[in-house]
């Protein structure tokens, strides 16, 4: 047989597109584990309830996302050794798998990367929230964990070509509702903020200072962001700093 | 070996509580399962999730001190009563509780450290940055020659109204608090000069160069301590602010509380 005819042959092409894929896939999985850990995200999921996992499961969130793009490309270098074969000979399934399977794999990583974010997030706000003890708190990190995961269930979802508008509106007024909350909320916060960083910039008044503000007199203890101390013989007044912009400032010098 | 716990015994036997200092999670833990007996956590932080803790403004090296600040704190929280006994187990020599030693808490012998933590005026955060801050200073000094040091924290519109200024205040139009890391540099370099530092109740540095001016009536300071000292201790009798000094002189660290010396540390000893 001469050599020619053998290169030609379709079992023979395959067959090296299959060992080939193989090894570019083992390459991209190990490439991409060791440029995953030098990026230093081991230390950054770590404690995420889906590392503990993963981590249960013998494996980690590197692995698993490392073999996730291996995976990949063996299944792009079977399908392809496939229709070289010519096993099975059928174009419109072929377009479709080509166009299916990155999207799947990218919702994958999607959902991974959300998994992780959440869990972080939620350990992250968890923290943050740990001096205020109050039993009610432990809701909001739980709240921020499932929006995380939700946002990235709709980005998934949307990745796959699945209908997400309900999702998307659902998301929407969730959305809108923190922000008109919040902003009603923190209303007074955010005008005594600006109020306090132009306090803290110029310095009109400073500690120990005389002062009056509104019919309060008394000697400047404090000026932080919000709220301006001001304190008489054994009255010390809070006063929003938002209040010394509407009312104005006395400086008393005598 | 079981004459031991009979000779023993006695340093534990019908106490009203146990206080762990700084104790270890597993080592909690043990005490915890305990029955019939009140626990009581001493330490710098609440590492076991105790609850029942005192918490310590430093890791006393001296183990009196140490006993006697847990003690005070534990009193004045009313986790204990006035002559409880208790067994005290603390390390000394290791990481390890490896000490036991029975106390009775007297609240005659009030010194106020406790106060000088909780019930000042500035958060106690602050006051502890600020002790922090003295020893540290007291240890390294300025290029290695012994510095002296006077911050008056707390009630800071009252100091400033009582003192005046003896140069340009390097702190003017700046928002540096205690705790900050630069801050230590900062103010190693103005040690150098003459006057207090004014810190508020929140921590933020008001001022250096402050020259005092409170009325030193009535002020009871050992004899022997200069001007540093009795300007520090007389501003807290005039104004509800603490002081902590680093003497130049003798190297130790004082707090004066309501015109009283209420605390003496030796920055050599941690």
């Amino acid at each position: 047989m001469d050599w020619q005819t053998l290169i030609d042959e379709p079992a023979v092409i395959a067959a090296a597109v299959l060992v080939l894929g193989l090894v570019v896939g083992y390459l991209v999985g190990r490439l991409n584990e060791e440029l995953l850990t030098a990026s230093g995200v081991p230390e950054a999921v770590e404690g995420t309830p889906f590392e503990r996992t993963a981590q249960s499961l013998g494996t980690s969130t590197v692995e698993i996302v490392a073999r996730l793009s291996a995976w990949f490309i063996y299944g792009i270098a079977v399908l392809t050794a496939i229709h070289i074969a010519q096993l099975l000979d059928t174009d419109a399934f072929w377009l479709r798998v080509t166009e299916f399977i990155p999207q799947v794999f990218v919702a994958v990583l999607v959902m991974i990367v959300g998994f992780i974010v959440a869990d972080k997030s939620e350990l992250t706000v968890g923290e943050y929230l740990r001096s205020v003890k109050l039993p009610q708190v432990a809701l909001i990190p739980k709240l921020v964990k499932y929006s995380v995961l939700y946002v990235a269930l709709v980005v998934a979802l949307g990745q796959v070509g699945v209908h997400v508008t309900a999702l998307l509106i659902l998301l929407a007024i969730y959305a809108v509702g923190i922000v008109a909350v919040g902003a009603y909320a923190f209303k007074d916060f955010l005008v005594s903020s600006a109020a306090g960083i132009y306090l803290l910039l110029n310095q009109p008044y400073g500690i120990g200072d005389r002062v009056r503000v509104g019919d309060q007199t008394g000697i400047v203890q404090e000026v932080d962001l919000f709220v301006t101390k001001i304190e008489d013989d054994s009255e010390e007044y809070i006063v929003p700093n938002r209040k010394i912009f509407e009312d104005g400032i006395v400086r008393v010098r005598d | 070996m079981a004459g031991l716990d009979d000779v023993f015994g006695d340093l534990f036997s019908n106490v009203d509580g146990v206080a762990l200092f700084s104790p270890s999670g597993s080592y909690y833990e043990r005490f915890a399962d305990l029955e019939d007996v009140e626990v009581i956590v001493v330490g710098t932080e609440n590492d076991v999730g105790a609850s029942t803790f005192v918490e310590l403004p430093l890791e006393f090296e001296d183990i009196s001190d140490r006993i006697r600040f847990g003690l005070e704190g534990a009193l004045d929280q009313e986790i204990i009563d006035d002559g409880d006994t208790l067994a005290c187990a603390t390390s000394v020599f290791g990481d390890d509780i490896d000490t036991v030693s029975r106390v009775r808490a007297d609240a005659d012998n009030h010194t106020g450290i406790y106060d000088l933590f909780a019930r000042s005026r500035a958060d106690p955060e602050v006051v502890k940055s600020v002790l922090e801050l003295a020893i540290e200073l007291g240890q390294k000094g300025q290029k290695g020659k012994p510095v002296g040091a006077l911050f008056v924290v707390g009630d800071a519109g009252k100091v400033m109204n009582k003192s005046r200024p003896l140069s340009y205040n390097p702190f003017e139009k700046s928002h540096v608090h205690v705790g900050d890391p630069i801050v230590d540099v900062m103010l190693k370099e103005f040690s150098r000069l003459d006057g207090a530092f004014v810190i508020s109740d929140a921590g933020k540095i008001v001022s250096a160069y402050r020259y005092l001016e409170p009325s030193a009536e009535g002020v009871d300071i050992p004899k022997g301590l200069g001007a540093r000292h009795m300007a520090g201790g007389a501003i807290t009798r005039d104004t509800n602010a603490i002081s902590i000094v680093l003497s130049e002189s003798d190297g130790l660290v004082r707090a004066f509380k309501a015109g009283e010396i209420i605390l003496e540390v030796d920055p050599e000893a941690y």
